[in-house]
């Protein structure tokens, strides 16, 4: 859109003839002859030349909609986990180049994570299966579709059982077939699981409430929020929809002042725990003491008659502040658990119950699908597996050879079935062995539906033609039914048939099935689940015994931060993120606290061996030293390690210093072999664990240098270097404005003059969560390369934004925030003036341009630059001949070796919504914009506008006395104002209420 | 010239003719070269080699084959140009404010110091253009008409002052080098037997007739520009510091930088030029005319210099200790205690410590101790440009962009390749040109013979 409309605006511009103008003339008889002759004339020159061929576009009949370089979006539904966010797919010419949050969705608001943004690049992965295999060899779907069936055919008549394993399914169209498919059986069986999973939240509402559900929490509707293990902000069910209602519940600015309290029990260090007002370290086997002491405080004041086991006394000091809170705003406040214990999940519900919170902040009516995993089935199966029952099993959304526990046996049980068939995307640890693998095609390129939730109920829509000869799942199992219907007539037909029954407002269900198609969600009525009222009568809380709490290390495995799932290992991508956290990049470490690793004498770095005790598992990693770590659990995370990882060890420039990689077969270790199966579900703590040091070292990919080598006094406190600033609520509320900021009197004000817009930026670092889908959804919209782990050990990774993480001692633990850092595009740009060549200038829109085209490449600018946001293409990393550049945004250079390149303000959007503005005779409006890392981000922590128009909402932010501008004494003038953190604390210092 | 002139007689080691000043310097350039030469030729060429191999590398895959990375964007790029620039000083400095100042003592190493200039700056200007990431598109740098609307070079950027210092710079110290060869040229021309050598020194020459006129106006012209170069002297280096004051990076961002890298480069090019007289004289059989009297006086420069350096470094401790800045105060702390502090340790006690030794008559006479102290200096004032280059970015405000810098092997072998090529270069011009300016040693005979009358 943006260049060939630039081009019909020169145009105009140069020969005089606005289309205002044409409208007004009066144009006689000898102008028309003229014209008409001019143009006749023109025409028929123009059409002697010989015209090159158009290639570029493939259309024989040019749609209609379809105007080359212009945008398309197309709503549908993300498909990266089982969250199911709402997405407007944009495409140019016919191809998906970016993810967008669908804004009228009721899960993601138009946000979407880093897992979402990222799972673009999987479209167009060249590694991804394009046809089906058969025993390991590319194969026909009708070959595939004979063995099949035959196979299946003998077992009609059979007992053995045929069999599914997915993970979370819930596609209800999916759900159907399969459950129609596996009828056709005379015997079968449906097993799932996740990882992680909530499989002990569901048993526990099946002892308190008589049904198996997962509630929706409401965080938007609470006033205090406890989480215990529960990683909400980060990982766990749902971050996105989770960190939108957290972030409604803590306004600052606008109308209404809300501000929760938040108090986070946990043993390793999350964003959750980050964001935490009061975070409380504690061991994984405190859980249930924890629980038992809020339950048995909360009892005592409700006067229910409640028996309970007694609590300990040792942790008044970590319950009575926050069972204070709690009690202070019942009927205002959540607890969340997310420990796999069903014991602690009772506790959790009977709190819940006594606070009133199943009024207000948990839904049980409209239940959550996002996690239906059920570990019970496949305990069941792996049994059957064993007795050689099964006789077809179909593997979907899992590959439990790499993410399920060998120890659970499941792994030997799948080599004894005669037909396994995976519906695996890539070559995986599973599809190694199964006889068929029938590789489904990417979401953006097939039909689907899903319904994350009992009130949500999207569409799916392909947007692209398929790459390759895959075949959706549910149109392979109509096939093996017998039937011959596309995977749309599928969704249609079930939608035809299920859901139009439940629509509001629509007569025909062509309008219906339109408009959802167009809307990417159902207008429907949702089904309300009729749930019993907790009855404290049939649950013997007396018997719940806690655990005897022990001095034994223990290992807690977790899901990589940002995903919610064990699969980020084969995004390049989501490998090159950085753990905003521990700011590793392309590996997994075992993050230990810091008196522990004394103890051990470990150095971040060193080599060493992890064996939970009695098994034989062991895992070679290296040890990664964190503040913010319980001294006796160390947390290591999966998602890691996979055969899928293996093809990116040697990603990056080769070159002679390159060297031998620290990675030999894949890339980190495979933590999920060493997770728990246990009685409900797979446990992610494994206890006791031993360590031993292996004496050597590696290199960690560390995007920041550990803090533990600081020097003490530069630790980088709010009183230090004012870098990052943060204030408690109080402080805020009673004596603003509290941020002393310079402002140095401006010698020359008329230097830049920027009489149109004023392009500015806020972010707010109370809102931002760390979770850095921002940084993935620059890195899609711009176009900006992977260098490989090798290249990012080096320091010359090219994000455009990156979450820096900051770390603040006081006495009863630390303090972390998160600074996200771009181009500050300051008005007394550094950068500008030590430029030898002018490839760095400024617009009269207050831009800090950078003309690849123009840069030699000194270097100088960047290292002028306080905040170093520019990076430099050391090595020319674009390829030619990828699969992988389909997704490149035609609106964005590629950039070339040896120039510099930073953030844009996403100046490509600017120019569109300018030229958009333009052709529709009007101003930008405020909101119309949003650059990309604003669009996605889930906590609304990145504002973007216009400084010149005094509504807009950075004007009046930038006043507001939170607001700062980062090293302002330097005199930069940056247009982004970063508004200060605020904790919910009483006592000012930084420290957490007595 | 005063009629009782002031020269000391142990500029010279015995009295001698006018005809056997001529043949004396010359003898090098007649005889075929030695074996010393050779080895000493092969050996810079063999450098030379390795260095141009690892730029053809460097140029052929990527920038990125240094060792730099997002923080630290300049390290032994800009540490080599600095202190290739700074060596060329004590050749300007020798040559031009000793002149204006009549040291005589300059005559006997005046030539090779103004030819260590040229090649310094020859060293020096690679470095800025193969440290581009896209160094074909070096000439963006120049003021050239060119198509591309306004776009054109920025008058504001160091880097471009940068250009133009260093292209006078380069242009007077070849004209006042060569001005200066043209007696010698001639005289060469008169002696020499072969034809097609006294063709190529009579062209060189210009003409030079030797007459009272084309004498005066060559002392006018030498004068003149060896006022310009003085100029030059401390503008140069001045500029070159810009490149780190007019930034706002702590531990660049400093008004004492001017003065204190012209002083450096003196101290630098001194040392430099103390080290290669005494392996000249060595080589060349020169001992008749470089005297342990020059080293006693070269060495003396180098003493003071060190009191300088070392001034400037203790007050760049106490503007940083004056000013309060957290940053400023945090950039030297880490350089005594940081990561680095070894280097900066190093370049203290080579660059203040070791040069004390000087103050004692014995090491001032002894020509091998003199020699160990100015490689000394030589490597402690190429530390002291690291320490300034890498030390200050890479810890810089935001402690989460810190970052470590190691150099890779094609930086050290780059760096290696410009000694290559300077030794080339430097050997070439001892072999075929006169190392001591004969028309100047003359005039010294003439005057200590005039001392001696009166």
């Amino acid at each position: 859109m943006v260049r060939i409309e630039m081009k019909k605006d020169e145009g105009r511009r140069k020969s005089g003839l606005g289309s205002a103008s044409l409208d007004e003339e009066r144009l006689d008889r000898r102008d028309f002859l003229i014209r008409a002759g001019f143009t006749l004339g023109s025409s028929t020159v123009a059409a002697c030349g010989f015209a090159p061929v158009e290639k570029a576009i493939p259309y024989l009949i040019e749609p209609e909609e379809v105007t080359p370089g212009e945008p398309l979006f197309f709503a549908s539904s993300c498909s990266a986990c089982p969250a199911g966010c709402g997405l407007l797919v944009k495409t140019i010419d016919g191809r998906p180049i970016k993810l967008e949050g669908n804004p009228e969705h009721p899960i993601s608001g138009g946000a979407l994570c880093s897992v979402g943004q990222a799972s673009i690049l999987h479209l167009y992965d060249s590694q991804r299966l394009r046809h089906p295999l058969r025993a390991g060899q590319p194969s026909s779907w009708t070959e595939i579709d004979r063995e099949i069936s035959d196979q299946l055919e003998a077992l009609r008549g059979e007992k053995r059982r045929v069999c599914f394993l997915t993970g979370t399914v819930h596609s209800p169209t999916q759900r159907e077939l399969i459950n129609r498919f596996l009828s056709t059986f005379e015997s079968s069986h449906w097993a799932s699981y996740d990882t992680p999973s909530c499989s002990a939240i569901v048993e526990a509402y099946e002892q308190t409430h008589g049904i198996r559900l997962l509630p929706q929490y409401q965080f938007d509707k609470a006033e205090v929020i406890v989480g215990l293990n529960a990683d909400f902000l980060g990982t766990w069910i749902s971050p996105v929809e989770f960190a939108r209602g957290y972030r409604t519940g803590r306004a600052l600015e606008g109308s209404r002042l809300r501000f929760s309290y938040h108090a986070q029990y946990e043993s390793r260090l999350t964003l959750t725990g980050a964001k935490a007002d009061d975070r409380f370290c504690v061991t994984p086997d405190q859980f249930l003491p924890i629980l038992t002491g809020l339950a048995a405080r909360i009892v005592e004041r409700s006067e229910k008659e409640i028996s309970l086991p007694a609590p300990e006394a040792s942790f008044d000091q970590l319950l009575d502040p926050v069972v204070e809170k709690l009690w202070g705003s019942r009927g205002r406040s959540l607890l969340v658990c997310g420990v796999q214990d069903v014991r602690c999940q009772v506790l959790a519900n009977l709190i819940n119950e006594l606070l009133g919170a199943y009024r207000r902040s948990i839904d049980l009516r409209y239940p959550s699908f996002q996690r239906t995993g059920d570990e019970a089935g496949v305990a069941e199966l792996t049994s059957l597996l064993h007795e050689q029952e099964v006789g077809a099993l179909f593997l979907l959304g899992v590959n439990p050879a790499y993410d399920f526990p060998r120890e659970a046996q499941l792994l030997d049980g799948l080599q004894k079935v005669p037909c396994l068939v995976s519906f695996a995307p890539y070559r995986d640890e599973t599809s190694e062995f199964a006889h068929f693998v029938c590789p489904p095609p990417h979401f953006l390129e097939s039909w689907g539906d899903s319904s994350p939730t009992a009130r949500v109920l999207n569409l799916v829509q392909p947007t692209v033609q398929k790459l390759g000869e895959t075949r959706t799942i549910i149109e392979s199992l109509s096939r093996w039914l017998g039937e011959t219907a596309s995977d749309r007539e599928l969704v249609e037909k079930h939608w035809r048939e299920h859901i139009f029954s439940r629509q509001v407002g629509f007569r025909a269900f062509e309008d219906f099935w339109t408009k959802t198609l167009h809307d990417g969600l159902a207008p429907i009525r949702p089904e309300r689940l009729q749930v019993r009222p907790f009855q404290f009568e049939s649950i013997e809380f007396a018997a719940i015994t806690p655990s005897q709490t022990s001095d034994t290390v223990s290992l807690e495995l977790y899901p990589p931060t940002p995903a919610t799932d064990a699969s980020p290992s084969s995004n390049p991508w989501l490998l090159e993120l950085p753990d905003p956290l521990t700011q590793t990049v392309w590996t997994n470490v075992l993050i230990i606290g810091i008196a522990h690793a004394r103890s051990l004498g470990l150095e971040t770095g060193d080599l060493v061996e992890v064996s939970p005790t009695g098994t034989g598992d062991s895992l070679e990693v290296p040890v990664l030293i964190q503040p913010g770590q319980h001294e006796r659990v160390v947390a290591l995370s999966y998602g890691y390690g996979s055969k899928n990882s293996s093809r990116f060890i040697g990603t990056g420039p080769q070159w002679l210093e390159r060297g031998e990689s620290t990675w030999k077969t894949a890339i980190g270790v495979n933590a999920a072999k060493l997770l728990k199966p246990g009685e409900f579900g797979l446990h992610s703590v494994v206890t006791p664990v031993e360590i031993k040091a292996l004496g050597r070292r590696t290199e960690i990919p560390l995007v920041q240098k550990p803090e533990s080598s600081f020097p003490e006094r530069f630790r980088h406190t709010p009183e230090g270097r004012g870098i990052l600033r943060e204030m408690t609520l109080e402080t805020l509320l009673s004596t603003r404005p509290i941020i002393e900021t310079e402002h140095p009197e401006d010698l020359w004000p008329q230097d830049h003059r920027y009489p149109g817009h004023h392009w500015a930026m806020m972010i707010d670092l109370g809102a931002c969560t760390g979770c850095s889908a921002c940084v993935i959804a620059c890195q899609a919209e711009n176009n900006i390369p992977v260098v490989g782990p090798d290249e990012s050990q080096r320091r010359r990774a090219l994000h455009w934004i990156r979450i820096q993480r900051y770390f603040t001692d006081h006495d009863e633990g630390v303090d972390v925030a998160f600074q996200p850092m771009l181009c500050q595009h300051c008005d007394n740009a550094p950068c500008e003036s030590v430029c030898p060549v002018l490839a760095t200038v400024h617009s009269e829109e207050g831009l800090n341009q950078q003309v690849y085209n123009r840069c030699v490449g000194t270097r100088y600018c960047a290292n002028n630059c306080p905040y170093k946001v520019r990076t430099f293409n050391w090595f020319e990393y674009s390829a030619n001949d990828q699969l992988e550049n389909l997704q490149l945004n035609p609106d964005v250079t590629v950039r070339s070796r040896g120039v510099m390149e930073k953030c844009s303000f996403c100046t490509q959007r600017i120019v569109g919504a300018r030229i958009q503005a333009k052709r529709e005779g009007r101003e930008i409006e405020e909101g119309e914009l949003q650059t990309a890392c604003q669009q996605t981000c889930p906590s609304q922590a990145i504002i973007f506008g216009d400084r010149n128009d005094p509504e807009s909402l950075v004007s009046k932010l930038r006043q507001s006395p939170r607001g700062y501008r980062l090293l302002e004494e330097l005199n930069t003038k940056p247009s982004i104002t970063y508004l200060a953190a605020v904790r919910n604390r009483e006592s000012e210092g930084g420290e957490p209420d007595e | 010239m005063s009629n009782a002139p002031r020269v000391d007689p142990k500029l010279l080691s015995d009295s001698m003719s006018m005809g056997s000043v001529t043949a004396q310097i010359c003898q090098g350039l007649d005889r075929p070269s030695s074996a010393l030469w050779w080895g000493a030729f092969l050996a810079a060429a063999t450098a030379l080699g390795i260095g141009v191999a690892a730029v053809a590398y460097q140029l052929r895959v990527g920038i990125g084959t240094w060792g730099l990375n997002n923080t630290v964007g300049w390290a032994f790029d800009i540490t080599n140009f600095v202190f290739w620039i700074g060596i060329g000083h004590a050749g300007t400095f020798i040559s031009a404010i000793l002149f204006l100042f009549r040291q005589r003592w300059r005559t006997s190493v005046g030539r090779s110091a103004e030819a260590v200039t040229i090649f310094a700056v020859i060293c020096a200007a690679l470095f800025p253009i193969i440290h581009l990431g896209r160094p074909w598109l070096t000439f963006w740098m120049f003021p050239y008409p060119n198509f591309r609307g306004p776009l054109w070079i920025n008058f504001r950027s160091p880097l471009v002052w940068d250009v133009f210092a260093i292209a006078t710079y380069f242009t007077i110290s070849v004209l006042f080098w060569y001005l200066g060869l043209l007696p010698d040229f001639a005289s060469i021309r008169e002696r020499t037997r072969s034809r097609l050598r006294r063709k190529i020194y009579g062209l060189l020459s210009l003409g030079w007739t030797g007459s009272q006129q084309t004498w005066m106006r060559y002392e006018t012209v030498y004068l003149l520009i060896a006022g310009l170069a003085t100029a030059l002297v401390i503008s140069v280096h001045s500029i070159v510091s810009w490149d780190f004051a007019a930034s706002i990076i702590p531990g660049w961002h400093s008004t004492v930088f001017p003065p204190y890298f012209v002083i450096g480069a003196i101290f630098s090019g001194m040392a430099m030029v103390l080290a290669l007289t005494a392996l000249a004289r060595r080589m060349m059989h020169l001992e008749a005319f470089i005297t342990v009297r020059h080293f006693d006086l070269m060495s003396k420069v180098l003493l003071f210099g060190s009191l300088v350096i070392g001034l400037t470094y203790v007050s760049e401790i106490f503007f940083a200790l004056y000013s309060g800045d957290e940053f400023e105060l945090f950039v030297y702390a880490n350089r005594i205690s940081g990561t680095t502090w070894g280097l900066y340790h190093a370049m203290i006690i080579l660059n203040v410590g070791l040069p004390q030794l000087i103050w004692f008559r014995r090491i001032r006479a002894s020509i091998p101790a003199l020699f160990f102290i100015a490689v000394g200096i030589s490597v402690g004032m190429w530390i002291e440009r690291f320490v300034i280059v890498m030390g200050s970015l890479h810890r810089d405000y935001l402690p989460a962009n810190w970052a470590d810098y190691t150099p890779t092997w094609i930086e050290l072998a780059t760096l290696l390749g410009s000694f290559g090529l300077f030794f080339v270069l430097y050997l070439l011009f001892c072999r075929f040109l006169p190392v001591i300016s004969i028309s100047e040693v003359k005039q010294l005979v003439a005057d200590i013979a005039r001392r001696e009358e009166t």
